[in-house]
């Protein structure tokens, strides 16, 4: 059975990579007694998936697993995996699949915060007014570097339909909080961090690169233009 | 702790910043306002290199179980985050609380091997904590070492306050609890040395001075305070079953050199070869139960979640009821796919029913150790390992399936020629032979033997202390003659280099004058030595020349047996007087059966082995 369950990643375990994540996970199934199933062949691997994995650094407040087990009750599920997760990664809600539709292929939206300090003190009105501009211009270019063979080759690519919004928070003289919904999957995909540098090379922000702090709030399926969470 | 902002940029930018946050699974965290004393362990390497290391997780387990005592951890930032961190002038801190190094009580070091002993350094810099033991004051933690190099601790004499020689379960609980009297009455740090170097296996380094002769060679050592003991006898714990064993191991998010259930079997070593270092101060031997080692397993795998367990000791193969043990994990874990491995397999000893027992859950690469290429070399070396045994062995393997095979070997052993430098080859090529002599069709896979070699080294405390190391030409022509001899793609031959053992053989057996040595190839640069992307040959040259000391009087010089040897004072529980026998026996090429079949009265005491003997 397919047991589809949301959990969070916050303060240093930002810093553990997909494949570490997926190591806890592993170990943690072990330590919990969970009856996963396990892939066939010589090198037998649980058999979970974790949609969207999160670049390094990035906190979050809701990823997406879907799990292959034998049944158990999905509280019993919660309740051992987080005595055994650790502090700063836990279980928020799980829930078994009727119909099986992969997570990963579902999730077509992220929304994050992102906190960051800028040179100067600014107003709101000012800031605002900087960030909706940029926003409301034709075309926001970013390269991307691909490889190709050994070569890497620089494209542009226009992200502007990738944002599906941008709002200021917070700020606080030089510290900014944006919060947006950009495109996260197979249909087009956006990484905070491009955003972010876009944002600075176009404006007049002056953003302090080493001090953006992003975090991941929540991830989205859409159908038929509506947008909605996948649990 | 440490400013948080601060740590966060720095993490941002580096590779694996996993390395630096703690937080593992069975990590301890305590507040450190409540605990009385402050231990930071380090492994003065990398943070993948150090979590592999058993002694880290039996030492963090045992501080941590008694109540006013904490241990946390600390290892050697990698240079990437080293730069980042000078940049922001972030201090270094421990995983678990991020606190600043330099507020803890002691900064205890694991000497595994000699070329991390510029990371010592590099630590204690960015700790900032004065490098030399006599400029630290009341503020600064105490900075102790322990581990098989403190059997020879003079070359880093100057840096550390005090030594801890041998097992340190039982010694480093004493040292931490008198500290803890002392902090409670009237402190002070050379009253708390005088009253630690009362303690059997602890040598404070500057209550004693070392007089030289003309020649270089040592006169005398004398004691500078009264009181304190002359020589200084190891510690050694007596029976491992009901020594302190962890139930716990801190579980790493990043992979590491060994990621699994580690769990010692047994200490010590029965065979007796002359260039092995381990197999001489672990002595004697002594077995921990079946039934401890399975009960203990079945913990440990359910505290980690491991899906590999790892029996490890100086010959896995040696453990009197290994069939048992190995049976018995089986049986308990087969169901959960938790794999078992042995990792240091040798020939003779070899049993192939075990062999089967294990491959039924992973089959793993084999390695062996002949060390060198020829009989009669083996015999000098007292490696007790025929060529039938390797045949045998090599023969059951193929057909079981097996077509990677790894050799190791030394070369520049004593009395070394070049027709046994060539066995080399020649075994590597035999092998690769009773592979394709096999019918087809029973032959397996694509084969693969590689061949390594590394350049002898004599260390303190073997039969070969006396020897001198072969010279850098000589091990290039050595190693020339085999690569060039080998032409066959089947067979691949690696080698070490021999710059990196020439001033491991002087480290290895040097005296306090090489400290100084130490510090000024730190300071133009030298770390990480023992990575060979690091490894600045050159400046070590340089720095030797610079200060005038003689690598060769270390690393070459063949020393007379009546010669006062740097590391006399230490006693290993091995007498001086069997190791000078058994150095003679080495030169007439006979061999010393396993203390298994006979005593040969090596000086240790609490030996229980009943070989009986003729000493
Ligand atoms: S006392 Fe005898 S049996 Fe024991 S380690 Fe020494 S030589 Fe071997």
């Amino acid at each position: 059975m397919i047991l589809r369950v949301t959990f969070n990643k916050k303060n240093y375990l930002r810093y553990i990579g997909h494949l570490d994540l997926m190591r806890v996970f592993h170990r943690s199934f072990n330590r919990a007694d969970i009856p996963i199933k396990y892939s066939e062949g010589f090198n037998p691997h649980p058999k979970f998936s974790i949609a969207h994995p999160l670049s390094l650094g990035i906190e979050s407040e809701e990823e997406y697993m879907d799990v292959d087990l034998e049944y158990i009750p999905a509280e019993e599920f919660v309740e051992k995996m987080n005595s055994v997760l650790p502090r700063d990664i836990q279980i928020i809600k799980a829930v078994y699949l009727e119909k099986e539709e992969s997570i990963a292929s579902l999730i077509a939206w992220a929304f994050y915060e992102i906190n960051f300090d800028i040179s100067e003190d600014r107003t709101k009105e000012e800031a605002e007014d900087i960030i909706n501009t940029w926003l409301s211009k034709e075309e926001i270019m970013i390269t991307k570097l691909k490889k190709k063979g050994k070569k890497k080759i620089e494209r542009q690519e226009n992200i502007k339909n990738l944002i599906g919004n941008l709002i200021l928070k917070e700020i606080n003289d030089n510290n900014i909080i944006i919060e947006t919904l950009l495109k996260s999957g197979d249909n087009g995909n956006l990484k905070p961090i491009n955003l972010m540098e876009a944002l600075n090379r176009d404006t007049t922000l002056n953003i302090d690169m080493d001090s953006i702090a992003i975090k991941r709030l929540g991830l989205y399926a859409e159908k038929d233009k509506n947008i909605y969470k996948p649990l | 702790m440490i400013n948080q902002k601060k740590l966060d940029r720095v993490l941002k930018k580096v590779e694996r910043p996993a390395r630096y946050i703690g937080m593992e699974e069975n990590s301890v965290t305590k507040d450190l306002e409540k605990v009385k004393v402050k231990f930071a362990f380090s492994f003065p390497d990398i943070y993948d290199v150090g979590m592999s290391h058993l002694g880290l997780h039996i030492l963090y387990n045992l501080i941590n179980e008694e109540e006013n005592l904490l241990c946390e951890r600390v290892f050697a930032p990698w240079t990437d985050m080293e730069a980042e961190m000078r940049h922001e002038d972030l201090p270094l801190f421990t995983l678990e609380s991020k606190e600043e190094v330099k507020n803890f009580d002691f900064l205890g070091f694991t000497l595994q091997y000699e070329m991390s002993y510029t990371n010592i350094l590099n630590i204690l810099d960015l700790s900032k904590i004065p490098l030399l033991s006599k400029d630290r004051t009341d503020e600064y933690p105490f900075v102790i070492a322990g581990g098989p190099c403190a059997y020879n601790p003079e070359p880093i004499a100057d840096f550390i306050d005090f030594f801890v020689i041998g097992e340190g379960e039982e010694v480093t609980l004493e040292i931490l609890k008198l500290y803890k009297e002392h902090k409670e009455g009237q402190w002070d740090r050379e009253e708390f040395l005088k009253s630690v170097a009362q303690i059997q296996g602890v040598y404070v380094p500057k209550f004693y001075d070392v007089i030289y002769n003309e020649d270089g060679t040592i006169k005398e050592r004398i004691s500078l305070i009264e009181g304190i003991p002359s020589t200084i006898d190891k510690r050694m714990i007596k029976d491992l079953d009901s020594m302190f064993s962890p139930e716990k191991m801190i579980v790493p998010f990043i992979e590491t050199v060994h990621d699994r259930v580690s769990m010692e079997i047994f200490r010590g070593c029965t065979h007796g070869c002359r260039f092995c270092q381990a197999g001489m101060i672990y002595r004697p031997i002594r077995e921990k139960s079946v039934d401890k080692i399975v009960e203990l397993a079945d913990k440990l795998v359910k505290n980690t979640g491991y899906e590999n367990i790892s029996l490890s000791s100086l010959s896995s193969c040696d453990y009197s009821e290994l069939y048992i043990l190995i049976t018995k994990l089986m049986e308990k874990f087969e169901e959960k796919k938790v794999g078992v491995s042995l990792p240091s397999l040798r020939l003779d000893s070899f049993s192939i029913d075990i062999l089967k027992e294990i491959e039924k859950v992973r089959k793993s690469g084999l390695t062996f150790a002949p060390e060198a290429g020829s009989q009669r070399l083996r015999d000098v070396i007292n490696k007790g390992i025929t060529e039938e045994d390797l045949i045998n062995t090599v023969n059951y393997v193929f057909k079981e399936g097996w077509s990677t095979i790894k050799l190791y070997f030394m070369v520049g052993l004593p009395t070394e020629t070049d027709e046994d430098v060539m066995g080399i080859k020649d075994l590597a090529y035999k092998v690769k032979d009773m592979f394709f002599d096999l019918p087809k069709d029973e032959r397996k896979g694509n084969l693969k033997v590689t061949a390594s070699a590394s350049c002898f080294v004599p260390k303190p405390f073997t039969p070969f202390q006396w020897v001198g190391q072969e010279s850098m030409d000589e091990f290039y022509r050595k190693i020339y003659l085999v690569k060039n001899s080998i032409k066959d793609n089947k067979v691949t031959f690696n080698y070490h280099d021999p710059k990196l053992s020439y001033l491991e053989a002087i480290i290895a057996r040097g005296d306090r004058r090489i400290s100084k040595l130490i510090l000024r190839a730190w300071e133009k640069g030298c770390k990480f030595d023992g990575w060979s992307e690091y490894f600045k040959y050159d400046t070590w040259i340089e720095t030797l020349k610079e200060l005038n000391i003689d690598g060769d009087f270390y690393a070459l010089r063949n020393r007379s047996l009546e010669e006062n040897l740097p590391w006399d004072f230490i006693n290993p529980g091995v007498s001086k007087d069997y190791l000078m026998r058994e150095y003679k026996r080495s030169l007439e090429e006979q061999t010393t059966p396993d203390c298994r079949q006979q005593c040969r009265g090596c000086g240790i005491k609490g030996c229980t082995m009943t070989g009986g003997g003729d000493n």
